[in-house]
């Protein structure tokens, strides 16, 4: 039987790449070893698959069609799109068409209803944190976007509930592969809206507490800040899936600082699953 | 609200070569679109916070970035026009 292996997240954000040289020498330095040891996380926890949940920031899909949650269940996946992601070193991605189409079996027989995507480009949000991460080997990729951009957005609960479905579809999986779950995205930032630049470091601090406590508390507390603390703290979804996998226990933040420079409340978290 | 024309410029807009050309030429480019009068003189004037109202906040970001307005400019815009 597969086993769960492991529970992670890592904020993301395109100024990481572009104004990485603006990034002060000590947030440098705290970012940089806080990717490093979810790395070396993620690398003990020897995965085979690893479920990465991540917005689509308008790469595989438009407004002709937004799905909620959409899985990969390609053979491949492609590269980042963006032209300042070039230098991220895999072109093509290995994914798991046997778990993710177990993964979606499982969501149909539990009343869940995904889109898939047999082809999808993983952009920055899901690369940025493997590439910082400098990962010897990638597990094979199961990619899951999440919509946290377009409302309206999956509810927080049905984000928590989507991580113990995948728990779900694990411990059903005959195969003998270890697979763990890596949310991005979030903390506190603001895109494209005119509190853009703004990082709530408070709201990220309570939200941090938080993910000790119940989730009942933890998703009623984000349900009554969101709306408030930029836009771009919606991501905090694909935190929820990570702690749905975990069983809702054992979130250990690795580190947190507010960096201006990249414009994100930047957190780093793992789970003890 | 979204409009969706306006946003499908902005989505294709992340394409390095059609960026290029719209910076070159925006006229020919938005020509492309149904796009009427008063969206289109927003754009040629730069109206963040009308265009704004009709798209997604990424989308329009994405947009300000293509056509290289610096992010502080492009937030001075998003709060004051």
């Amino acid at each position: 039987m597969a086993e769960l292996a492991g529970a992670f997240a890592a904020s993301h954000g395109p100024l990481i790449i572009r104004e990485w040289q603006r990034v002060p020498p000590e947030q440098k330095a705290r970012m940089h070893a806080a990717f490093l040891e979810l790395g070396r996380r993620l690398a003990k926890a020897r995965l085979d698959v690893l479920v990465v949940v991540a917005p689509d920031h308008w790469s595989n899909f438009f407004l002709d069609n937004v799905p909620a949650v959409c899985i990969g269940v390609g053979e491949a996946h492609e590269g980042p799109p963006e032209p300042w992601m070039k230098a991220f070193p895999h072109r093509e991605i290995a994914g798991d068409p046997a778990f993710g189409l177990h993964l979606a079996k499982t969501a149909l027989d539990e009343g869940f209803e995904p889109s898939l995507s047999h082809r999808m480009k993983l952009d920055h949000g899901f690369c940025i944190p493997l590439w910082r991460m400098e990962l010897e080997r990638l597990p094979r990729i199961v990619p899951i976007a999440l919509n946290s951009i377009e409302p309206p957005m999956p509810s927080l609960a049905r984000c928590y509930q989507w991580g113990g479905l995948i728990a779900k579809a694990v411990k059903s999986y005959p195969q003998h592969v270890r697979v763990g779950v890596l949310g991005t995205g979030g903390l506190s930032h603001s895109i494209g809206e005119p509190t853009m630049g703004a990082i709530y470091e408070d709201f990220d601090r309570e939200t941090i507490r938080r993910f000790s406590s119940s989730p009942d508390d933890l998703i009623g507390y984000l349900k009554s800040e969101l709306p408030t603390h930029g836009n771009g703290s919606e991501e905090v979804r694909n935190w929820l899936v990570a702690h749905g996998f975990a069983g809702g226990r054992g979130f250990e933040l690795v580190d947190y600082l507010p960096v201006p420079a990249v414009i994100v409340g930047c957190g780093f978290a793992s789970w003890r699953v | 609200m979204r409009d969706y024309w306006l946003s499908k410029l902005f989505y294709d807009l992340q394409s390095p070569a059609l960026a290029s050309e719209f910076r070159a030429n925006p006229d020919a480019v938005i020509d492309r679109y149904p796009i009427d009068g008063e969206v289109r003189k927003a754009l040629k004037e730069n109206r963040v916070p009308f265009l704004a109202q009709r798209t997604n906040a990424y989308l329009l970001r994405y947009y300000f970035f293509a056509v290289g307005m610096k992010d502080d400019e492009f937030i001075r815009r998003l709060n004051h026009g």
